[in-house]
């Protein structure tokens, strides 16, 4: 008898929800949009984002970045003189549910403009879908120049068309014109498409940091790769340790270099100088001086000296960003590469708009082709569809420093000195 | 040098395998539930341990007084439900993978996706170490490793032991039989849900002790974990202890040998192979559970 | 059986192919075209899960599996090589078709398989895979592989059109073999291995074959489904495709529709992919896992057996309210609400807690003890030729002795009593008969054919049929089905309606004939253990062995059984039977065989051996002491 009115209850409790659920699908939203400061119909700007799954640490950083960006605009008055309305959806980092979800942004519910989703796999499939349906997909994240074959995708963050050299390149450029360049380099590599791309090259292209390294006469003292998920940093630690490098390059993401960080901590060693390529700028920090030195890419560290020289738009823009965040929640609530990358897409899709004056797919992808855009953080960007639209980088490199990221290299764009090995 | 160095870590680190897989292990064998919900409860543990280290600056050790017990009731009461719903074996898999899912973006709701983590000041552990002659051991770690033989050791003694635990133990091997030793199977079997619940809740606050959190953390779990109750042997306690740090020094000196790329390869066929040639767990020989 | 699969299959694939073939005309929108291509690839995979996981009850936790080496193939021999996209679908069945064989002969062979250790097998399969991939970067270059558009006829339309047929062909070919596997002996042979797999064996069902079978079906199906998948993605990496999401939808979905029959994954994918969307379209998407989640689990509690199982109870009732519902939010919000709407509304019908019906009423008189034998074996007139041969007979259960070096004989026409202490060896004898044990040393012969190297199936073949202690009928069959499998299976395997037909001749010889139509569970513990009778009956054995068939009835029952024996034995079988009741033994059995401490203690005429000094000690004393106890 009380199984029976367990069942009961649990039947009345699952239909409600399911019931409850209808009610909600029917009070279908109407958006996000914030107040129209711009009269007529709204232009809609559809993309996904990974709000939960793997992906989601950065989605949120892009949603915030994106609302930010989508408020001042519209209190600037608009696009074309219309307001802005921006629909974004959760593709929970699913590829398969982006594609399915970009094609009801587009052909259901016809929005005007679309902007990429978060992390390259899911790019990758949402170019898809703009490419069947000839829409402008400026796009926040993917390097991997050689997969990014749509000529109306234009990247938000560039490493050139060939990251695999210039990344690198780069980094050893930087340690060279230290006063004791480093000699032994150890290089440990995350499976990750995009990190084992700057390790090894793609495809019959099979440049990567390991045979520059190599090619410059550096003595390569350990090359590991190691899975995505990877939890046994130990062992890794004890080979880097006894490999004894100069310089440690980790081709990794998110938490990696912590993990790696920490484990090596806990051998009582610290290699004398370490480059992460995709880490969470987040984390890194919360290691204190374990933690000092380790550099990184960025495309934009909001540093004093930077944000002088980029003038009073872009510390407003610093700062909007940043109360958001708190508001939010975020962990980490500074703009950086990812929030600078987001931003830069969005200038992108609006200076396209705003050239070809009217919402014209064709004619926005042909204005950028020929007058590019200019953008807040990484000035005038200028697209060559034989590049893959890979506008030349300005990506720099950082480090952390007394507790902070500071670009330091290359030296026109740095606000601080690359530090050598601690004594 | 290295290899040895990567084997003893490895070891440490299994400890920390086993005491996750402990919980689940030995409701699975004797209370018949493969809790997926089980890694939800490990999650939160640590996440637990994490604000509260984090919001009063205490030491996170600390932190146990109050995650213990609310894993140990969220435990109980868990299995209080299923005895109430007469959940099959295999339902439970597909009922707790609800919760799981539930669970998982709760927190991811409550704490964001980020990653989450102890700052260096909260959580001195993190990169402390303990060295003895040329090799280093871990604190995290030898915390884990110290932590999961105490509790696997202590439950084993208990089910071996006392007069509850061979009450369990007939249970689960003939659910007819347990009604003759007159124990409350139910009462008890809610206890031993409860018991593995509130060592979720240490195997979090351990595994927040030397990583990052996020919520997706708790699905990569699943690989690690379930290879060791495997291996183990389902419900053998001292079995599971061995496995998982099996598991940590063959993935420490695969990494160091091979690659560390290699490591899931080699996990997972072993994994195979002992499911193929000892169905019943590596350490099970000769007794029938 | 129905045969509305083999109109409604290809009706509803031609229904639905129509919506992207006049997908202008009608005004059909693309995006629905998305929305029906992922239901669509998870049917394939749903489907493909239940053939096996379904059908036979062996989980699988490897559905990533062939996913991965479906997609994998295709992105690497067509994205990469520039192979030809047809061929590579082909090459995905066939490597799936491989590695399914593969596992199903690492795994089917052991012989003490549990399901929990299936499912952790098939487990670990994608995690070596994707390791595997992950290992070898030459195979996917590393960072995943762009999987480009197929050439495809120009009258298909879009790449969108495209991609929706072949997926909605792929999807159909796999409901339809599912529904055609559910139709004939092979689903049979799986709801038996499903209901109770031993006794499967024992009645003739080669389980290992079909099991195999089952497990290449489900491979292959979800190879192909992976392949057309790749062309979804677009782009194919580790992580993509290798995912433990997989098999853990494609279990919620199975089991939320229904996994026994061959519509439930459909009902399950539906229902699983609509809430998704509109939780995601209505900006719920924080909610959106916690919703599945709590419904997942409130389902699991309410239906364990799924959806469809529950909608088939009141089919007329549930539409009636959906259909309106469906309409009427259809005209308010939008037409996919309407659906999702109908659906639960339908669903919440069919969940409803019915009033516990009382069982079906059984006449307990049924048993009719005055029909007579159907007919009298040919061969019986020579009743000296051997029948079982058992010489030197050893088993070791680890080391454990069980019986040792037993001789024993059957001769055509004997009823043998086979007696003996707990613990004797008796059961482990009658395994070891019937083919399910094999002998440590010592040889055994039916009918002059050593069993030593025959699997249990073809024991039954040979002539052994036996009944278990504790009846273990198939639940999901009728007792006329259950007597059918026997026939079905035999030595000369039949079609399901000529074995429906042969089995009432068995289900009159123990007097079932009455309950041919009830379930097992509606029977009492003498008609069940009647019904083991039949069914070992309809195997047309040479001998019957009878494993304390008598267990737990009344005085009046058992005198029914020993006349159920008695014309059994008049048709012509030789009979083992043991029993603890010396009285039944004496009244039935030629011979009598005592074994004791796993060895043969005496072997005789009833009389005699009951009188046996050595055998009242070892036996009767050992009884009456330990009932003293």
């Amino acid at each position: 008898m009380r199984e029976k009115t367990g069942r009961v209850l649990v039947a009345v409790a699952a239909a409600t929800l399911l019931l409850g659920f209808v009610v909600a699908c029917e009070k279908k939203s109407e958006g996000g949009g914030g107040a129209p400061a711009a009269s007529g119909a709204p232009i809609v700007v559809g993309s996904t984002l990974s709000l939960s799954g793997a992906f989601a640490a950065t989605g949120a950083i892009h949603k915030i970045a994106g609302e930010a960006f989508v408020d001042r605009l519209n209190a600037e008055g608009g696009l074309l003189g219309r307001p802005v309305r921006w629909v974004v959806r959760d593709d929970e980092s699913d590829q398969a549910k982006v594609s399915m979800l970009y094609e009801q942004l587009i052909s259901q519910d016809k929005v005007d403009l679309i902007i990429g989703p978060y992390a390259t796999p899911n790019i990758l499939s949402a170019m898809a879908v703009a490419a069947r349906h000839k829409y402008v997909l400026p796009q926040h994240t993917a390097v991997l120049a050689p997969l990014l074959t749509y000529e109306c995708q234009f990247p938000g963050w560039s490493i050139g068309s060939t990251p695999n050299e210039f990344v690198p390149n780069q980094l050893l450029d930087a340690v060279a014109s230290l006063s004791t360049p480093p000699k032994r380099i150890a290089i440990v590599t995350n499976q990750n498409g995009s990190t084992d791309f700057v390790s090894y090259g793609a495809g019959d292209n099979k440049v990567g940091a390991v045979s520059i390294t190599r090619q410059r006469g550096l003595e390569l003292v350990l090359e590991k790769r190691y899975p995505p998920n990877f939890s046994d940093w130990a062992s890794l630690a004890t080979q880097v340790r006894d490999a004894r490098p100069d310089l440690l390059i980790n081709n990794g993401l998110g938490v990696d270099p912590v993990n790696l960080l920490q484990a090596m901590a806990q051998l009582n060693y610290k290699p004398p100088m370490m480059f992460s390529l995709f880490p969470a700028p987040g984390p890194p920090l919360g290691l204190g001086p374990k933690a000092d030195g380790l550099m990184s890419v960025s495309i934009f560290e909001p540093n004093k000296a930077t944000l002088d020289r980029l003038g009073a738009k872009a510390t407003a823009v610093v700062n909007d960003f940043k109360a958001r965040a708190t508001t939010a929640k975020l962990p980490y609530t500074v703009f950086e590469t990812q929030a600078a990358a987001s931003w830069n897409a969005w200038e992108i899709l609006v200076a396209g708009v705003k050239g070809a004056g009217k919402i014209d797919h064709q004619a926005i992808c042909d204005s950028l082709h020929s007058n590019g855009a200019d953008t807040t953080f990484s000035g005038h960007l200028a697209f060559d569809a034989s590049k893959h639209n890979f506008w030349p980088p300005t990506q720099t490199i950082k480090q952390i420093q007394n507790g902070d990221w500071v670009t330091v290299w290359p030296k026109d764009r740095a606000a601080g000195e690359l530090r050598g090995p601690a004594a | 040098m290295s290899t040895i160095q990567a084997a003893l870590s490895g070891i440490l680190l299994g400890g920390l395998y086993a005491l996750m897989a402990a919980g689940l292990s030995v409701t699975w064998g004797v209370l018949r539930v493969i809790n997926l919900a089980h890694f939800g409860l490990m999650l939160v543990g640590a996440y637990l341990t994490f604000e509260l280290a984090s919001a009063w600056h205490i030491n996170p050790l600390w932190t146990l007084v109050v995650t213990v017990p609310a894993m140990f009731v969220l435990g109980g009461a868990l299995q209080l439900a299923f005895d109430a719903l007469r959940i099959s074996e295999l339902n439970s898999l597909l009922l707790t993978f609800g919760l799981l899912i539930i669970i998982v973006q709760s927190v991811s709701n409550i704490w964001s996706a980020d990653f989450q983590r102890m700052t260096a000041a909260v959580n001195p552990y993190a990169t402390e170490s303990v060295r003895l002659g040329r090799f280093v051991f871990p604190v995290p770690t030898l915390f884990a490793f110290a932590v999961a033989i105490l509790i696997i050791g202590c439950a084993h003694l208990v089910l071996r032991r006392t007069f509850a635990g061979r009450a369990l133990r007939a249970y689960a091997e003939d659910r007819a039989v347990a009604g003759a030793f007159g124990v409350d199977h139910r009462r008890v079997g809610v206890l031993l849900a409860a018991t593995s619940g509130g060592s979720a809740a240490v195997a979090g606050m351990l595994f927040s002790l030397g990583s990052s959190l996020t919520p997706a953390t708790a699905y990569e779990w699943f690989g690690t974990v379930f290879a060791v109750v495997i291996l183990g042997g389902v419900g053998h306690l001292l079995g599971t202890l061995s496995a998982g740090l099996l598991v940590g020094l063959l993935s420490g000196v695969v990494s160091v040998v091979l690659s560390p790329a290699t490591a899931p390869f080699v996990l997972f066929s072993l994994i195979v192979l002992a499911l193929l040639l000892r169905p019943r767990g590596l350490f099970a020989a000769r007794t029938a559970r | 059986m129905t045969r509305r699969g083999l109109i409604g299959i290809p009706l509803a694939v031609a229904l639905l192919a129509a919506l992207s073939l006049y997908r202008e005309t009608i005004g059909f929108p693309l995006f629905y075209l998305g929305l029906l291509t992922t239901m669509l690839f998870w049917v394939t995979q749903a489907t493909s899960w239940n053939i096996l996981s379904g059908y036979s009850g062996y989980f699988s936790f490897g559905q990533a599996a062939y996913v991965g080496v479906g997609a994998y193939t295709t992105a690497v021999l067509f994205g990469r090589h520039g192979v030809n996209f047809y061929l590579t679908i082909l090459v995905a069945a066939a490597l799936c078709a491989v590695l399914g064989l593969a596992m199903g002969a690492l795994a089917f062979r052991l012989r003490a398989l549990r399901g929990e250790i299936f499912a952790l097998l098939t487990l670990a399969v994608p995690f070596i895979l994707a390791a595997l991939a992950r290992i070898n970067p030459a195979i996917d270059g590393g960072q995943g592989i762009i999987v480009s558009i197929p050439e495809y006829p120009e009258g298909i339309g879009l790449f969108q059109d495209y991609l929706y047929l072949a997926t909605l062909l792929v999807a159909g070919a796999a409901v339809f073999a599912a529904y055609a596997i559910r139709q004939s002996r092979f689903g049979w042979a799986l709801s038996a291995i499903h209901d109770a797999e031993d006794v499967a064996e024992g009645l003739g069902v080669a389980t290992f074959r079909y099991k195999l079978q089952a497990l290449v079906a489900s491979a292959v199906i979800g190879g192909v489904g992976g392949s057309i998948f790749a062309l979804q993605i677009g782009f194919v990496a580790v992580d993509s495709v290798f995912q433990l999401t997989v098999p853990l939808f494609v279990i919620v979905m199975s089991v939320l529709g229904g996994r026994t029959h061959w519509i439930g994954p459909v009902i399950g994918v539906v229902f699983v992919v609509l809430v998704q969307d509109r939780l995601t379209a209505s900006g719920l998407g924080r909610w959106q896992l916690i919703a599945l989640g709590a419904i997942l689990a409130a389902l699991v509690v309410v239906a364990p057996d799924g959806i469809y199982a529950r909608l088939k109870a009141r089919p007329l009732l549930a539409a009636a309210v959906a259909v309106p519902i469906t309409a009427v939010v259809w005209l308010v919000a939008q037409p996919l609400d309407g659906m999702l709407a109908g659906l639960l509304a339908a669903t919440a019908i069919a969940l409803w807690p019915a009033r516990r019906r009382p069982p079906p009423s059984v006449d307990r008189g049924v048993v009719d003890t005055d029909r007579s034998p159907i007919r009298v074996d040919k061969s019986s007139s020579d009743g000296e030729e051997a029948v079982v041969e058992c010489r030197g007979v050893t088993k070791y259960f680890g080391g454990v002795r069980a019986l040792e070096g037993v001789d024993f004989t059957i001769r055509e026409g004997e009823i043998v009593g086979l007696v003996g202490p707990n613990g004797s060896g008796k059961t482990t004898l009658v395994s070891l008969l019937a083919g399910s044990l094999r002998p440590t040393r010592g040889t055994i012969r039916i009918a002059g054919q050593d069993l030593a190297h025959l699997p249990a199936h073809r024991v039954a073949h040979a002539g052994v049929a036996r009944t278990y202690q504790i009846p273990r009928p198939f639940a999901s069959m009728t007792v006329r089905d259950n007597v059918a499998m026997a026939v079905m299976f035999g030595r000369s395997p039949l079609p399901l309606g000529t074995a429906r037909r042969e089995a009432q001749r068995p289900l009159d010889v123990v007097g079932l004939g009455a309950l041919a139509d009830a379930y097992p569970s509606a029977l009492n513990l003498h008609q069940r253990q009647l019904l083991e009778m039949a069914r070992a009956l309809a195997a047309d054995p040479k001998v019957l062995l009878l494993d304390e068939a008598l267990a737990g009835l009344n005085p009046a029952e058992i005198d029914n059984a020993v006349q159920v024996v008695r014309r059994v034995h008049a048709s012509g079988v030789s009979i083992v039977i043991v029993e603890h009741l010396l009285r039944v033994v004496k009244a039935l059995a030629t011979r009598i065989v005592v074994l004791d401490q796993g060895s043969c203690l005496a072997d005789g005429d009833p009389t005699e051996v009951l009188a046996d000094p050595a055998v009242v000690r070892a036996y009767l004393g050992r009884r009456a002491h330990a009932r003293d106890s």
